[in-house]
């Protein structure tokens, strides 16, 4: 019977097959000089505005390859750390006792990002209905359950709100999203400071009904599905935004002014920080002073370390960083503006290269 | 040949060593965590991983993030309901289907119909989350959940309106599709192995097809069926990708109607591991691998107690 | 004691009017149930079918032969490295997993009735009820981190073997038992030793159950994410030859990943991704039952 036959030698060669291969994969060099390999991984924030810088990076500089994966912000700061990436990225500057930890990890911001507020209210998502921080905490905390309560109607005087439960909406992934909105409700309201505070990911409180989503087409996608919801979303989705037809809030910023998120708002924001900003440039841009100045905005960083294996990738590294955070080169509208993001302002931009620098 | 058996015997030992080297892993790697947290982990509602941003303190000996409680009352629920009520679902159809497969459909059409269910066996657990998010759960929210209240809203359990398509019901509902195959193939395999001459004499005190099925066929299965509950039940347990698409990721509450969002544990670790990753002291990543240390022991004590059931039929096959 | 067949010709009598209409309960009981049956199968296709129509609707803008041929550049472009990847990543897993599964199952089978033997089985249901995400972690601090191989092939297939393992050790074992024993009797009454009788007799004619678990352990392979965000990582390119130091793609990535952008030709790849690995299955599930009824020997 030839299968017999065959199904034994089949096995003996699976066997052998896999032995060597075991074998040769323990001993497997890495990737010769020739072409240059680079991983970046962390923010899903960050990963489509990669994903348009790197085609075009590659084939201006052909001996560099770059791979991106989108896997969230804790995850690009844990890889460039362990060194499995050579650049993570991050929404959320490392904490100080993570830098503590691990001194040569260096936060680069490689542009500036924001967030919308948006809510699904039949009858109301053409309007821009004004919500500040102890609002949104309120809904988010359970105090403020009904959209027609006493606070909200304060805010939005001759709105007729509907009486119905709202649905807060939080993301279940680790975030940079939800760590600028729950930066945004610590800074403007200290009983949620003292209560939950900020993070990647927070501590929700329990509210009967609260969804959460996976990842930001998840929160378009649930706030649209859940009439009466709120949810938090980065400005990069503006077009699902606008396709799922949701409302957009404006937001109560330090100075007491209602605004949405357009680029001079974005801008303003960014610029009133500039000073603000230390050389090793972890800084939260949430809340900022300025009369013009939409609160909910933060750097994108490149988490690096600048103590890299070998001369050559800390090079590429390098070049690529250089590359990006320049206004000819990354910094450019043609790839921020497809993903709503505002250019570094020029000291930043210093600042950045001056970290770059330290790659070694 | 003096090779062979020891040689079979050796390989046999490579599942234990396997399980055995992830059960090490994780109970070493989530010491830390299993003593600061002692039994609160699992009665606790709370799950905070507390303040990353300031410096860890010390306490109980260790050093934890500011407000650190780690407690997973919540998923622990989730998981159970949530597989629960997909086997409710999935072992009567999966009955039936075996049932339908093996002696109601057409000759020519039983192969292509086997397929068509060991197709549905095929389908990644991540389409099926996009089925779930982009089909599911809005049906759930529009039709499902207002039929379901009209017929049993007089139980607590099904009243209240549902608020959004995300929750126990979705989950429970993709989960029963997901492991109604492993079901229905298991049943199939073991109803075909009934020997004809049971069924024909059946037949020939003049029982019904229906009673020669359910009378007479079924308690023959018995056994294979409570192992096709177990592998589904395992396959339920541990399903991540889809139920974290659509079970609503509640946090820190617990499901009051069946629409309420819930939590799996396998989907929690998947979720929230990229955050776990940022807590400077680690006890986050030691909490989620003692959350995946609690969920393997819960796959241990089904197991015994289908073994048990299976012992006290008298069999010691499968 | 009375006959259950009502005949026409039989006397009327109370007795016989009971007995027809319980007959005609047991009957309508039965019909009912055959109803029933056919119900649970439509209730099975029905989501199958709209799954598929899902993926083939929303796939199908972006189904063209661009896919096979470009790689992706991380939102629009081809798929050619994630399908590479895939088949990379599966058939490793079965190449490490399958003989091994097999041979457990073959000793499961012939010589597990002892305590051993229950101890195995035990543990493999207990192995395959482990979460994929937990099997991916602990191969990640292990083999990723600890043994330095980076993300790597040859971590995400070790991962993928991990899982389908026991499930081929019980399907083999399942398929062995149902050998007669009469085929193990006669292959010892002609004189064929151990090793003989059980791989070229009782294996070969236990083929189609073997060869059902390997294939469900290739679909469940195809289909897994989570595992393997933490250990074959992602590559944009097509992968270099290389086990380790070398991230790897695969299509399961796009689907969970490709989804979460704000690019529609993004989403459109998401489920072109999603289409390719049901039609990969499909597929593979056809060709295995084309080869089994063609071979059937017994």
């Amino acid at each position: 019977m030839n299968l017999n036959l065959s199904r034994r030698t089949q096995l003996k060669a699976g066997l052998a097959v896999a032995g060597l291969t075991l074998a040769s994969g323990l001993f497997a060099l890495p990737a010769q000089a020739a072409q240059i390999t680079l991983l970046e991984t962390g923010s899903t924030l960050l990963y489509p505005l990669f994903n348009l810088w790197v085609p075009d990076y590659t084939k201006a500089h052909p001996d560099v390859k770059i791979t991106t994966q989108g896997t969230g912000s804790g995850t690009g700061i844990a890889e460039a750390i362990s060194g499995v990436a050579q650049i993570g990225a991050s929404d959320a500057y490392m904490a100080d006792a993570q830098i503590k930890q691990n001194p040569s990890i260096l936060n680069i911001p490689l542009a500036i990002s924001a967030q919308t507020i948006n809510y699904n209210v039949p009858g109301l998502n053409k309007t821009h209905l004004k919500l500040d921080g102890p609002v949104l905490a309120g809904i988010y905390d359970g105090s403020i359950k009904n959209w027609d309560d006493p606070a909200i109607k304060a805010l939005n005087p001759g709105v007729k709100l509907p009486n119905h439960t709202i649905v807060p909406i939080h993301r279940t992934d680790g975030s940079g999203d939800t760590f600028i909105f729950s930066q945004y409700l610590s800074f403007s309201t200290p009983k949620w400071n003292d209560s939950v505070g900020y993070g990647t990911t927070i501590s929700w409180p329990a509210v009967q009904g609260g969804v959460g989503a996976n990842g930001n087409p998840g929160m378009v996608q649930a706030c649209h599905e859940t009439p009466y919801s709120v949810a938090y979303i980065g400005v990069s989705f503006h077009k699902e935004i606008a396709k799922a037809g949701l409302g957009t809030a404006m937001i109560k910023n330090k100075a007491g002014h209602f605004l949405l998120p357009t680029a001079k708002t974005v801008s303003a924001a960014a610029a009133g920080l500039i000073a603000k900003t230390p050389a090793d440039e972890r800084l939260s841009l949430v809340f900022s002073e300025g009369a013009d100045s939409y609160p909910i905005i933060n750097y994108e960083y490149a988490i690096v370390n600048s103590k890299q294996a070998n001369p050559e990738t800390a090079k590429a590294i390098r070049e690529f960083l250089g590359w990006a955070v320049q206004s000819k080169g990354g910094n450019a509208p043609k790839y921020l503006d497809q993903v709503r993001f505002i250019p570094l302002p020029a000291r930043i931009q210093e600042l950045s290269k001056a970290q770059i620098a330290k790659i070694q | 040949m003096r090779v062979f058996r020891p040689g079979l015997l050796a390989v046999s030992t490579l599942i234990p060593l396997a399980l055995l080297a992830v059960v090490v892993f994780l109970t070493s790697y989530s010491w830390p965590a299993i003593q600061f947290n002692g039994l609160h982990f699992l009665t606790t509602e709370t799950w905070n991983l507390g303040n990353l941003y300031a410096n860890p303190v010390r306490r109980d000996g260790f050093e934890v993030p500011i407000g650190a409680t780690y407690g997973i009352w919540v998923f622990i629920v989730g998981t159970l309901a949530s597989s629960a009520i997909a086997l409710l679902l999935a072992v009567p159809v999966g009955i039936g289907v075996a049932l339908f497969l093996n002696d109601f459909a057409p000759h020519q059409l039983r192969g292509t119909f086997a397929q068509v269910v060991e197709l549905l066996a095929m389908v990644p657990s991540v389409v099926y989350g996009l089925w779930g998010l982009e089909i599911l759960a809005p049906l759930v929210l529009t039709h499902i959940a207002p039929f379901l209240e009209r017929v049993l809203g007089f139980i607590p359990f099904f009243s209240g309106a549902a608020t959004s398509g995300y929750g126990l019901l979705s989950a429970s509902l993709v989960l029963a599709i997901m492991v109604l195959p492993v079901i229905t193939n298991t049943l199939l395999e073991a109803i075909k192995r009934v020997p004809s001459e049971l069924r024909e004499s059946s037949f020939g005190l003049g029982a019904t097809r229906a009673e020669v099925l359910l009378k007479i066929v079924m308690p023959s299965v018995r056994v294979p069926l409570i192992g096709a509950v177990i592998l589904a039940l395992g396959r339920a347990l541990g399903e991540t990708m889809a139920v974290l698409m659509v079970s609503g990721g509640a946090l820190n509450y617990l499901p009051d109607t069946i629409y309420s969002p819930i939590t799996s544990m396998a989907a929690f670790i998947a979720s929230q591991l990229d955050s776990a990753l940022q807590d400077p002291s680690g006890m986050a990543v030691r909490s989620l691998a003692e959350i995946a240390l609690v969920l393997l022991i819960i796959a241990v004590i089904v197991n015994v107690i289908a073994r048990l059931l299976t012992h006290r039929a008298g069999l010691h096959r499968v | 004691m009375s006959s259950l067949v009502s005949s026409p010709t039989a006397p009327v009598s109370i007795a016989s009017e009971r007995v027809r209409r319980l007959q005609r309960r047991r009957s309508l009981f039965s019909g009912f149930f055959a109803v029933l049956c056919v119900l649970a199968f439509a209730i099975v296709v029905v989501p199958l079918a709209d799954i598929l129509w899902m993926t083939l609707v929303k796939g199908g803008s972006a189904v063209s032969p661009v896919l096979f041929t470009q790689v992706t550049n991380g939102i629009s472009g081809g798929l050619l490295n994630a399908i590479e990847g895939t088949l990379v990543l599966s058939g490793g897993a079965i190449l490490l997993g399958a003989p091994l599964g097999v041979l457990a199952g073959i000793y499961l089978s012939e010589y597990g009735n002892g305590r051993w033997g229950n101890t195995v089985r035990f543990l493999a249901d207990v192995l395959a009820g482990v979460p994929s995400i937990v099997l991916g972690y602990f191969v990640y601090v292990t083999l990723v981190i600890g043994m330095g191989w980076q993300f790597s092939a040859l971590a995400g297939a070790i991962t993928l073997a991990i899982m389908v393992m026991p499930y081929i050790a019980r399907f083999t074992e399942l398929a062995m038992r149902q050998n007669p024993t009469s085929l193990r009797e006669s292959a010892y009454a002609l004189g064929c030793k151990e090793h003989q009788v059980v791989l070229r007799v009782l294996l070969p004619a236990a083929r189609s159950g073997v060869i059902t678990g390997v294939l469900f352990a290739l679909a469940f392979s195809v289909g897994e994410t989570a595992p393997l965000i933490y250990t074959a990582g992602w590559s944009n390119y097509l992968w270099n030859g290389h086990l380790t130091q070398e991230p790897i793609g695969y299509l399961t990535y796009v689907i969970w990943n490709f989804i979460n952008e704000p690019f529609a030709s993004a989403h459109a790849l998401a489920y072109a991704a999603a289409f390719l690995v049901v039609a990969m299955v499909l597929v593979i599930n056809l060709v295995a039952r084309a080869f089994l009824t063609s071979k059937r020997t017994v």
